[in-house]
């Protein structure tokens, strides 16, 4: 080690390059094929090259604080719904996380139908919601009975294969919540991409829980139903301050359909730092006195979807929206969890969900495009990549870029 | 991971049996034996003790806590369970392995942090962060990324409540399990058994007699109560020993586990008395020097 780090594997001794996926903050993503498949059915993968601290960087600098998380997470865990991790490969100041392939992923299956394959724009069939649902429930719950929380839920990071399982991916924001050394507010000041961001993040709490990750599930629930997200506000920027702005565009989003939270359903309300905020939010807007109300935002979204009304098999219908409301609960203390959330009459009532989300369903999605313009993971590193934002685990969680991916 | 320390890797990869552990070590030994030969390194255990040492001194100013100073511990004992030692600037392998611990452990040092206060504990020869960030890659690469630590303290604090035991007894075990970082039992056992030895341990020697430093003579009479529990029931012990006593024997706690941990443990306090710095640091910086393994 001492005459420098000797590589045990390669990555292109192990994988061809297929296509580029997509880039983000934390590195580009890349189609593989395995060069002496093993087992002989897996055969696809995506490969994730952490960037290096510093464009260019041609010194060791020291790993991030994200990647060594992602790296240590993503070697420890194993469920059918979590993504599964194939092996990391350490190769000369460049990290390869290699992960099994999933050819579709919720944010582009939510785009096909938006588009409309064919005729314009449909609704996601209820099935598949309940049994995206579902598995994401489970794969949380195993996340949250490790003390895993995984802090950045939205479409883009749940991954679906072509056989429809649903699996959880990118753990870059995972941390373990036990017990932390630090309070979670130290180490990374601004988690979760804004519009799936649970109103305790908003007004500033310090001390969050995993039930952070069940309001985003809540968005993710609303977004598959209606098609658009929910919560849709702009990210408040920081203004070169080291301090965090409210995010006061995206809590009177909230509040427009949810109505303004009060102390008497969320008795710790009054606590949270940034308190003070809210009633300067509610001055002069009138929505903010007669908001639209969670129920009417579901009921017209059943209709405009075309979801048949009352209770069946083919509709979310009214078991659809208690626990919808459960999960936008304000308070984190009684919002549902991942465990009591996949006991709700919801997946209990007109059969139980199918392992299988595209069972029954008709709709061919669209494979994963890939691009051929970069295919050296070695070297690969196109325009548009360079780091934007700050170092990991300094005061912003994700730059706005990530925001749009969402 | 934390709740399921018997699905982690730790539990799956890297606990051994004693034989199992043995071997992996000749093994090593054999693949360098020229290096080994020409270079006596200390006791294993008065090694442990130096590394402590010298991991403490550079966590103490930067105000890094124990669990990532233990973490730090655990992984250098799994490098040198790969790597011969020889082969390494253990300076090195100590600076780094605390930079990783603290980011595992949620207490980030940035590296130019750690790379000044190694320089200072022991005016080293690398003087450039890459040195840390490629050790960092070796690292890793040899624990196969497997960085989550279980440790005993958790369940040290669950066994705290259920059997109330005192603020001082409460501390000697804390401080037993500081001290089994310098054996192997981190290798050998899973933390909860480490955890109720140290407890026991603690409760047994009453912590009011010559305050926290344990001694080998009163391990050894911990060890005849634990006799007593492997046979099934014991008397004439004191009531809260006694209690002890009886809930491991109707336990699924594997008792000759705890008798095992406790044996290690004697014998460290025993080897202890025999502990010099400066052989372990000349030992070290002979085959560090002659080999260049600090350039």
């Amino acid at each position: 080690m001492f005459t420098g780090y000797n590589t045990k594997k390669r990555v292109n001794e192990r994988y061809k390059i297929i296509g580029f996926i997509s880039s983000g903050t934390y590195g580009r993503v890349y189609k593989a094929e395995s060069r002496n498949a093993n087992p002989p059915s897996m055969k696809l993968f995506a490969i994730k090259k952490f960037k290096p601290d510093k464009e260019g960087e041609l010194q060791y600098s020291g790993i991030s604080q994200s990647a060594i998380r992602e790296m240590a997470l993503c070697t420890e865990l194993a469920h059918p719904n979590v993504v599964h991790t194939v092996e990391i490969i350490l190769e000369e100041k460049c990290i390869f996380i290699v992960f099994e392939y999933a050819e579709h992923d919720l944010l582009q299956i939510i785009h096909h139908h938006n588009t409309g394959g064919q005729g314009g724009r449909q609704a996601i069939p209820a099935k598949t919601i309940k049994s995206i649902l579902w598995q994401l429930l489970q794969g949380l719950v195993y996340l949250h009975r490790n003390w895993v929380m995984h802090r950045d839920l939205k479409p883009a990071n749940i991954m679906v294969t072509s056989s429809g399982k649903v699996k959880i991916g990118d753990l870059g924001l995972a941390r373990l919540f036990y017990k932390p050394l630090q309070t979670l507010f130290s180490g990374d000041k601004v988690v979760v991409t804004i519009w799936y961001r649970a109103p305790e993040l908003l007004l500033g709490s310090r001390h969050y829980t995993p039930a952070v990750d069940l309001w985003a599930v809540g968005c993710i629930f609303a977004e598959l139903l209606s098609l658009r997200p929910i919560f849709k506000g702009e990210e408040a920027k920081m203004d070169g301050k080291k301090t965090v702005p409210f995010q006061r565009n995206q809590m009177q989003k909230i509040v427009e359909i949810m109505g303004m939270p009060s102390k008497e359903r969320w008795p710790l309300l009054a606590a949270m730092p940034e308190y003070a905020q809210l009633s300067s939010l509610a001055a002069g807007n009138a929505r903010f006195h007669r908001p639209q109300g969670l129920e009417n935002w579901y009921q017209g979204c059943l209709k405009n979807n075309q979801y048949p009304p009352g209770s069946g098999p083919d509709t979310p219908g009214p078991e659809g929206f208690d626990l919808l409301q459960q999960l936008l609960e304000y308070d984190p203390q009684k919002r549902l969890t991942a465990e009591k959330a996949l006991l709700h009459p919801y997946f209990t009532s007109h059969g139980k969900p199918g392992e299988n989300c595209f069972e029954e369903s008709k709709i061919k999605y669209p494979i994963r495009r890939v691009s051929q313009e970069d295919n050296d993971i070695r070297t690969g590193s196109l325009p548009g990549t360079k780091r934007s934002g700050l170092p990991d685990d300094s005061l912003i969680g994700r730059p706005a870029k990530r925001l749009k991916e969402g | 991971m934390a709740s399921s320390y018997w699905e982690s890797t730790q539990k799956k990869f890297w606990t051994f049996t004693k034989p199992q552990l043995a071997l992996e070590r000749k093994r090593l030994e054999d693949s360098e034996r020229n290096l080994v030969n020409m270079y006596p390194v200390p006791d294993r255990r008065h090694l442990s003790i130096y590394f402590y040492h010298q991991l403490s001194k550079m966590a103490r100013p930067l105000g890094v806590r124990q669990q990532a100073l233990a973490t730090a511990q655990v992984y250098v004992r799994r490098f040198y369970v790969k790597v011969e030692i020889r082969r390494t600037n253990p300076a090195l392998v100590l600076a780094t392995a605390l930079y990783l611990a603290c980011k595992m452990e949620e207490c980030p040092q940035h590296i130019r942090m750690i790379l000044a206060e190694a320089r200072h504990c022991w005016d080293t020869a690398f003087n450039d962060i890459s040195k840390i960030g490629e050790c960092e890659f070796t690292l890793i690469s040899e624990m196969n990324s497997q960085l989550i630590i279980h440790h005993p303290y958790r369940s040290l604090a669950e066994l705290q409540s259920q059997f109330q035991l005192t603020q001082e007894e409460n501390s000697l075990a804390w401080s037993i399990i500081n001290d089994h970082y310098l054996t192997e039992l981190p290798l050998l056992h899973a933390p909860h058994v480490i955890a109720i030895t140290a407890m026991f341990l603690a409760v047994v020697l009453k912590p009011t007699q010559g305050g926290l430093q344990v001694h080998a003579a009163g391990v050894a009479s911990a060890l005849q109560a634990l006799g007593n529990a492997r046979g099934g029931a014991g008397q004439g012990t004191q009531n809260r020993v006694q209690k002890l006593v009886d809930w491991l024997a109707e336990s699924t706690v594997d008792i000759e586990a705890v008798v095992e941990c406790t044996q290690e443990l004697i014998s460290l306090y025993e080897i202890w008395d025999s502990y010099a710095e400066k052989t372990c640091k000349d030992q070290i910086a002979k085959f560090v020097k002659a080999r260049g393994l600090d350039k």
